[in-house]
């Protein structure tokens, strides 16, 4: 009897947390009702919580036949992938060399990093924006992956710090004298052993990148170099009260982050925890 | 979930001094070259697209550059005169004081809101792992995403928001939430709320797993009940922890752009216009490169002073 009511307890409380995670995340749902429903019935008195029929218009129209907004998604997808690409190739071997070398200026650096990530991002955007305008990369792919490398770099290189120190110096040495070389050492063995945080980084570098609104704003001057971000927040204008188009855009400017969010669940809350915190 | 070990201070003796054991300084010397190469790009990378830009926006709030002379790069030297302007302009300490007022209130709520959530969460139930996580995606979402959708939400017309209000019968009328000023910023608030709560709730979370079940179990034993095991026990062994997490959703709530410029643009009239969004303008919108170099400076100098407060009060918290 004592165990039927300890189930029953325990899956009470299972039973409280899928409803306050469902009020929580209600505002995601409601995205995906309103873009699916018709541009006016989205007005119906009271608000219809399940749409019948579910309407795809808006998916057509507004997302598939409509050229800036495609544009836009091709934009971010270039602009994130670059970054991702970017924070690997310069936050790992930083990382490596953090962790395993005596280097001199290690806790200066490491306080330089910290301190980074704490900037408001108009800090950069502004004084980038000048510089940028001066040697021409203002609207430019290269600009933009240029300015969210430098807010990825700095969490890149302190969630993989710890991941390399975790690899066996002994293996290092070994490696070295078998003839590996310096970086064969760091490519052959060490980045092999921390997959898991490659992955993290890659999966927050693209994420962050993908949402990133400040430096679309202010570095892509032309609608043609906006990422999805900024052509979300122009059509709010735009779209006026066709609130379903505005949301069918919304959820697909989403959704690549809930996806990756959904498959690399694990991976990105720890990276969240320790980027913002680790020291 | 991740444990809070290391400290500045920690990490500097982690590489423990191995004795020298190359013969020969020049070999030596080789050596630490090619060591530093692996840090070398990096710290390339930051010293050009971080460093430089940082010095340059301080160069930049002490010259007079505007759009008639950015791009000619020959604008006058005028010492501190922008801070003086800008100190004595009414929309700077306006804009500054509409900062704090969001700041304060975001984090106060999302502090309670990711207390309690944390306190649901820290017992260990079928799937209280997974649903802690799914919670974050309302923190991984893009910003411009998540504000676009609570301006939806918060329409007077066609607003789910004012639809349930008014099914409660908390609202008689529907409200035009960011059309009028006091709403507008309450509104912005609980969007910010909504995006960071899930993120303090992951950091006291990490808090709260760190109190030993045997005091727990201790106090119990002495009769205590479950008020005073929170009140006696909980409370203050995550106090340290309490602070580190406000004094660190301080230095990213103060420093948020995208949710805000997005359900308001700091509007109405100047109701939200949290600092950032003043420099945006500044700078953006009027082409006053060296004000906005000036609000930014001031946006720095806070974000820095409550960093180191941060830095300092997470080595007190591990030295506790």
């Amino acid at each position: 009897m004592a165990e039927v009511k300890t189930v029953r307890r325990r899956y009470g409380k299972t039973l409280i947390g899928v409803l306050i995670v469902s009020a929580y995340l209600f505002p995601v749902y409601w995205m995906i009702a309103t873009s699916l429903k018709t541009n006016g019935d989205v007005f119906t008195i009271p608000p219809e919580i399940f749409p019948s029929p579910l309407v795809f218009g808006s998916y057509v129209e507004s997302v598939l036949h409509s050229p800036p907004v495609i544009r836009s998604l091709v934009n971010s997808m270039v602009i994130a992938t670059g970054t991702l690409v970017l924070t690997l190739v310069l936050g790992a071997p930083a990382a490596y060399g953090l962790a395993r070398l005596r280097l001199r200026f290690t806790v200066l650096l490491t306080l330089v990093l910290l301190l980074a990530q704490m900037l408001p991002t108009i800090n950069l955007a502004l004084p980038l924006f000048v510089i940028f305008s001066g040697v021409g990369l203002v609207d430019t792919y290269l600009g933009l992956i240029l300015a969210n490398t430098a807010l990825a770099l700095p969490f890149a290189i302190i969630i993989l710090r710890p991941f390399f120190l975790t690899v066996p110096g002994e293996l290092m040495d070994a490696a070295r004298v078998d003839g590996c070389g310096r970086f064969g050492a760091f490519a052959r063995i060490a980045l092999p052993l921390v997959r898991p945080g490659l992955v993290t980084v890659g999966a927050l570098a693209f994420v962050t990148a993908w949402g990133e609104f400040v430096f679309g704003l202010t570095l892509a001057t032309s609608e043609q170099m906006q990422p999805v971000t900024v052509a979300l927040n122009r059509f709010i204008g735009q779209y006026g009260t066709r609130w379903a188009d505005l949301m069918a855009v919304a959820t697909v400017a989403a959704l690549p982050i809930t996806l990756i969010f959904a498959g690399l669940q694990r991976f990105i809350v720890n990276g969240i925890t320790t980027g913002a915190t680790k020291e | 979930m991740s444990t809070r070990t290391h400290t500045v201070a920690q990490q500097n003796t982690e590489q423990a001094p191995s004795p020298e054991s190359l013969p020969g300084r020049s070999r030596a010397r080789a050596s630490r070259f090619r060591d530093y190469m692996f840090v070398l790009p990096a710290v390339a990378f930051i010293t050009l697209l971080m460093i430089y830009p940082l010095g340059y926006n301080l160069n930049l709030s002490l010259h007079d550059t505007n759009l008639g002379n950015f791009l000619t790069g020959s604008s006058p030297f005028v010492g501190l005169q922008n801070y003086a302007e800008a100190f004595g302009e009414s929309e700077f300490w306006h804009s500054l004081g509409i900062s704090f007022v969001y700041t304060g209130g975001s984090i106060a709520f999302s502090f309670v809101v990711g207390f309690a959530l944390a306190l649901f969460f820290d017992k260990t139930f079928p799937g209280s792992g997974t649903m802690r996580a799914v919670l974050l995606l309302a923190y991984v979402f893009p910003s411009v995403v998540s504000g676009t959708v609570w301006r939806w939400m918060l329409q007077g017309e066609g607003g789910i928001i004012n639809s349930v209000l008014q099914r409660l019968g908390f609202l008689r009328e529907p409200v035009f939430w960011l059309i009028q000023g006091d709403t507008a910023l309450m509104s912005v608030i609980v969007t910010t709320v909504w995006v960071t709560t899930p993120f303090v709730m992951i950091l006291l979370l990490a808090g709260l797993q760190g109190i030993s079940p045997s005091i727990y179990e201790a106090v119990q034993l002495d009769g205590a009940n479950a008020w005073q095991r929170f009140r006696y026990v909980t409370l203050p062994l995550v106090r340290p922890v309490a602070l580190t997490v406000l004094l660190l959703s301080f230095i990213f709530t103060f420093k948020t752009f995208d949710n805000v410029f997005v359900m308001t643009r700091g509007g109405p009239g100047d109701a939200t216009n949290i600092m950032p969004i003043y420099a945006y303008d500044l700078a953006f919108t009027f082409f006053r490169f060296s004000d906005g170099a000036v609000a930014t400076t001031v946006l720095i100098v806070i974000s820095v002073v409550m960093s180191l407060a941060y830095f300092w009060a997470s080595r007190r918290e591990e030295a506790a």
